[in-house]
C-alpha cells in the first residue's frame, strides 16, 4: 500500500516537472531579440504582385547594429510570409498572437535554411497557393531545438510600412465553367421532358 | 364522386367499431383478420404490399422494403432530402480554402451562412402549396433539378458577393424537407407517422453531418489528381450537384404521389378534387397552432442548421483542433439525426398510445426544452471532453424534438397539410437565420457567448406549445371539450370546409381523416364509441 502510494506520488511529481520543463520554453514574440535585416525586392516595381509569377528577391543578415554573439544561439532561419494587419481584420483566423505556437499571423513559410553567419538570399517566386491578401516578409533565427530565439521583417515594428499586396489564383477554368453550364442545362431540360411527357399521358388516359 | 368512397363510408357508417373495450378503432385491424381481407377484396386498387388503412395508407412501417408505393417514397423522399442537404451545407467544411480563395472577412462568411438557410423560407412556403395542388414527386424533383445549376455555378464564383448569391440559391432546395414529409404523411397512417416522419426526416438531415467529412474527402481526391486547391474546391461541388440530378430522375420514374396513383391521373378521372390555393393558403394562415409550430420548428431544426454552419469553426478555434478533427466532431452532430430524430418521433408516437395528442405535446416540450439547455452547457464548457458530450446531448435532445414536432404537425390540419408542413419548414430556417444574425455574424459575442444566448432564447421560444389546444384532444394543461360536437375529430376537420363545399361531398378526405385519427385519444379512444356522424357525409351516397 505504501509503495503504491509512494509510485502514486512521484508519477505525480514527475509529470508535474515534466510540464513546468515546458513551460519555461514556450517562445513569446516579446522575448525575441530583433536582430536580423530582411529586405525584399521585387522584379516588377509598383505592381500587385501575381500568385505563381511574380519573382521576389529575399535578403536577410544579421543587423549591423547587433552585438558580436547575437547570433550565437540561432542556428536556422525561417523565412515567413506575414499578414500585414490589413489582411487580418475581421478574420480571427488570421489573429496575432504573442505565444509564437498558437500565433496564426504567419502561417506560410518561403524557406528554411541553415544560418552560416553571412548575407543570404533568395530568388522566391511567391507560391501559386497564396491568397489575395496584404503581406509582409519576416524571418525566424530558431535555435537547436527548434524554438524561435530572434527576428527580423521587411516592415517597421507597427506593420505599416513596405507592404506589399498579393493577387491570388482565381481557381476558375473554362473547361469548368463549360462543364457546369451543360450539366445544369441538362439538368432543367430533362425536368422539362418528363413534365411534357406525363401531361401528355395524362391526357390520353383522360381520352380513354 | 368516385364510388369507392361511398363504399367506404357505408362500411364505415356501418361497422360495429369501438363498441367493445378491445376493439380498434380504425376501419381495419392491424392483424390479418377476416374482416380486412374482405373488405380489401371489394377495393380494386387495393393491392399493396403493406397493410393499409381506409385511405390506402401504410399501417406498417418497414425500413428495408422498396415495395411500391409507400416504402419507394419513403426512401425517395429521404434521400432526396439527404441530398440536398449535403448541398446546402457543402461549402461549411470547405471554408477555411474559399476564404482565402475568395479573401472573405467573418462578416461575409456569417452572411453567406443565414443566406444558406434564408432561402428555403420561402422556397418551403412555396412548396407546401406545390405539394398540395401538384403532388410529391414533382415538387421534390422541381427542387432537386431546378436548383442543381446553382449547385455547378460554384465554379463561377470569383468574390463575397456571388459566393453568398449561389448559396442563397442552393438553399432553395430544403424545399425537400416539406415534399419528402408531405409524402410520408400521405403514404402512411397517423398512429405511426411520428416514427416515419422522424425516420425521413432524421436520416436526411444526417446529409449536414455527412457533408462535413464527404466534402472534405471530395477535396482531397480531386487535389491529388493534381488541381490547385481553388480549382478542387470548385468540382468538388459537382458531386453534390450530380447526386440531385440523379435523385430527380428516380423520384421521376419510380415515384408516386399517392397510394392510388399520380396526382394528375387520379384528379383526371375524378379520384380526388383539386382544391384552390386560396382556400388552402386561408385555412393554414387562419389556423394559429400553424405559427406556434412555426416559432417551435425555430428553434429546434433552426438551431441545428446554425450548428452546423458554425460549430466546426467554433471546436476548430476554440479548442485548437486541427480541421480534420474538428470535421469529425461537427459530423457527429449531423450523425447524431440517424437515430435521434426517428426516436423522437418514436416517443411521440407511444406517448400519444398512452395520454393522446397530450403526451405528444408533452413529449415535444420535453425533448426541446431539455436540448436548449444542453445548448446552453455548450457554451460554458471550457474543456473539450465536456463540450463534445454537452454537444451529443445537445444534439440528441434537439434532434428528437425535430422528430416529435413532426408527429403533431400532420393533425393540424387535413385540408392544408402541405401549406402547413411548409410553414413548420420555413419557420425553422427562419429561425435559423434569426439566430446567426444576432449571435454569429459580428463581433459583439463570442461563439461560445452565442451559444448558451441561442440555448435561452430557444427555451423561451419553447414554452408556446402549451397554448396548442385541439378541442378533440386537449393541450398540455386542459382537457379535452366535453361539448358534444366540438369534441369530435370530424369537427374539427370538417370545420375547414365551408357548408357549400360538403354539400359537393368535397370534404370526404378530411372525414376519414378524422375517422382514422381517433387514435389520438390515447387509450380512451379504445373506450370511446363514437361513429362517423351522419350529418357529415354527403346526400348523394
Amino acid at each position: 500500500m505504501a509503495v503504491q502510494t509512494f509510485l502514486f506520488a512521484s508519477l505525480i511529481i514527475f509529470s508535474s516537472i515534466e510540464s513546468n520543463h515546458g513551460a519555461t520554453e514556450v517562445s513569446l514574440f516579446t522575448n525575441l531579440e530583433n536582430s536580423l535585416e530582411v529586405t525584399a525586392k521585387p522584379t516588377r516595381v509598383g505592381v500587385v504582385w501575381e500568385a505563381g509569377k511574380d519573382i521576389v528577391r529575399i535578403t536577410w543578415m544579421l543587423k549591423s547594429s547587433a552585438k558580436v554573439n547575437d547570433d550565437a544561439a540561432f542556428k536556422t532561419v525561417e523565412v515567413k510570409l506575414c499578414y500585414a494587419p490589413i489582411s487580418q481584420v475581421d478574420r480571427p483566423w488570421r489573429k496575432t498572437h504573442n505565444e509564437l505556437s498558437k500565433d496564426k499571423s504567419c502561417p506560410h513559410l518561403i524557406v528554411s535554411k541553415p544560418y552560416d553567419k553571412t548575407t543570404q538570399s533568395l530568388n522566391w517566386t511567391v507560391d501559386r497557393e497564396t491568397p489575395t491578401g496584404t503581406y509582409f516578409i519576416r524571418a525566424y533565427g530558431t535555435d537547436v531545438n527548434g524554438y524561435e530565439v530572434a527576428y527580423g521583417q521587411s516592415s517597421d515594428a507597427e506593420k505599416t510600412t513596405n507592404l506589399f499586396s498579393v493577387e491570388g489564383i482565381s481557381g476558375r477554368h473554362t473547361s469548368l465553367d463549360v462543364a457546369s453550364i451543360c450539366f445544369s442545362v441538362f439538368s432543367v431540360d430533362s425536368l422539362l421532358v418528363f413534365l411534357v411527357k406525363e401531361k401528355k399521358k395524362a391526357k390520353l388516359q383522360q381520352r380513354k | 364522386m368516385a364510388p369507392n368512397h361511398s363504399n367506404e363510408n357505408g362500411s364505415i357508417g356501418s361497422s360495429l367499431h369501438g363498441v367493445t373495450a378491445r376493439e380498434q378503432v380504425f376501419s381495419f385491424s392491424v392483424e390479418d383478420g377476416p374482416s380486412s381481407q374482405a373488405i380489401r377484396s371489394d377495393d380494386p386498387t387495393a393491392k399493396f404490399a403493406l397493410l393499409v388503412d381506409s385511405e390506402h395508407r401504410a399501417k406498417v412501417f418497414k425500413p428495408f422494403s422498396f415495395a411500391k408505393p409507400h416504402m419507394r417514397a419513403f426512401h425517395l423522399g429521404w434521400i432526396s432530402f439527404f441530398t440536398c442537404f449535403i448541398s446546402t451545407f457543402a461549402a461549411a467544411p470547405l471554408v477555411p480554402v474559399i476564404r482565402d480563395n475568395l479573401d472573405l472577412t467573418k462578416t461575409d462568411i456569417g452572411n453567406a451562412g443565414v443566406a444558406s438557410v434564408s432561402g428555403a423560407i420561402f422556397s418551403r412556403l412555396a412548396m407546401g402549396a406545390v405539394c398540395d395542388l401538384l403532388g410529391a414527386r414533382y415538387g421534390t424533383a422541381f427542387s432537386l433539378m431546378l436548383s442543381a445549376p446553382a449547385v455547378f455555378s460554384m465554379s463561377f464564383v470569383a468574390d463575397a458577393g456571388s459566393y453568398l448569391a449561389v448559396r442563397f440559391m442552393i438553399g432553395f432546395c430544403l424545399a425537400t424537407f416539406v415534399s419528402c414529409q408531405y409524402w410520408t404523411s400521405v403514404m402512411f397512417t397517423g398512429k405511426i407517422i411520428g416514427l416515419v416522419n422522424g425516420c425521413a426526416g432524421g436520416w436526411g438531415d444526417m446529409g449536414g453531418g455527412v457533408t462535413q467529412l464527404l466534402m472534405p474527402m471530395v477535396f482531397h481526391v480531386i487535389k491529388l489528381t493534381g488541381a490547385t486547391p481553388y480549382t478542387a474546391w470548385r468540382f468538388a461541388f459537382f458531386i453534390p450537384g450530380f447526386l440531385q440530378i440523379i435523385m430527380g430522375i428516380l423520384v421521376l420514374t419510380l415515384g408516386q404521389d399517392l397510394p392510388d396513383g399520380n396526382l394528375s391521373t387520379l384528379q383526371k378521372s375524378g379520384q380526388v378534387s383539386k382544391d384552390k390555393f386560396s382556400k388552402v393558403f386561408w385555412f393554414a394562415v387562419k389556423n394559429y397552432r400553424t405559427w406556434i409550430l412555426f416559432v417551435l420548428y425555430g428553434f429546434s431544426m433552426g438551431v441545428e442548421l446554425t450548428i452546423n454552419n458554425v460549430i466546426s469553426g467554433y471546436f476548430y478555434d476554440r479548442f485548437n483542433l486541427t480541421l480534420h478533427t474538428a470535421g469529425i466532431v461537427a459530423a457527429s452532430f449531423g450523425m447524431a439525426n440517424f437515430f435521434a430524430r426517428p426516436f423522437g418521433g418514436y416517443a411521440s408516437d407511444v406517448a400519444a398510445r398512452l395520454f393522446g395528442m397530450r403526451g405528444r405535446l408533452w413529449t415535444l416540450w420535453i425533448l426541446q426544452t431539455v436540448g436548449a439547455l444542453f445548448c446552453i452547457w455548450l457554451g460554458r464548457a471550457s474543456s473539450l471532453p465536456i463540450a463534445v458530450l454537452a454537444m451529443m446531448l445537445f444534439s440528441v435532445g434537439t434532434q428528437a424534438a425535430c422528430g416529435a414536432l413532426f408527429g403533431v404537425a400532420p393533425f393540424v390540419s387535413r385540408r392544408s397539410l402541405g401549406l402547413i408542413s411548409g410553414l413548420t419548414g420555413a419557420g425553422g430556417n427562419f429561425g435559423s437565420g434569426v439566430t446567426q444574425l444576432l449571435f454569429f455574424s459580428s463581433s459583439r459575442f463570442s461563439t461560445a457567448e452565442g451559444l448558451s444566448l441561442m440555448g435561452v432564447m430557444a427555451v423561451v421560444c419553447t414554452i408556446p406549445v402549451a397554448f396548442i389546444h385541439f378541442p378533440q384532444w386537449g393541450s398540455m394543461f386542459l382537457r379535452p371539450s366535453q361539448h358534444e360536437e366540438r369534441s369530435k375529430e370530424e369537427h374539427y376537420y370538417g370545420g375547414e370546409w365551408t357548408e357549400e363545399e360538403k354539400s359537393l361531398g368535397l370534404h370526404e378526405g378530411s372525414i376519414k381523416f378524422a375517422e382514422n385519427s381517433r387514435s389520438e385519444r390515447g387509450r380512451k379512444a379504445v373506450l370511446a364509441d363514437i361513429p362517423t356522424p351522419e350529418t357529415g357525409s354527403p346526400a348523394h351516397v
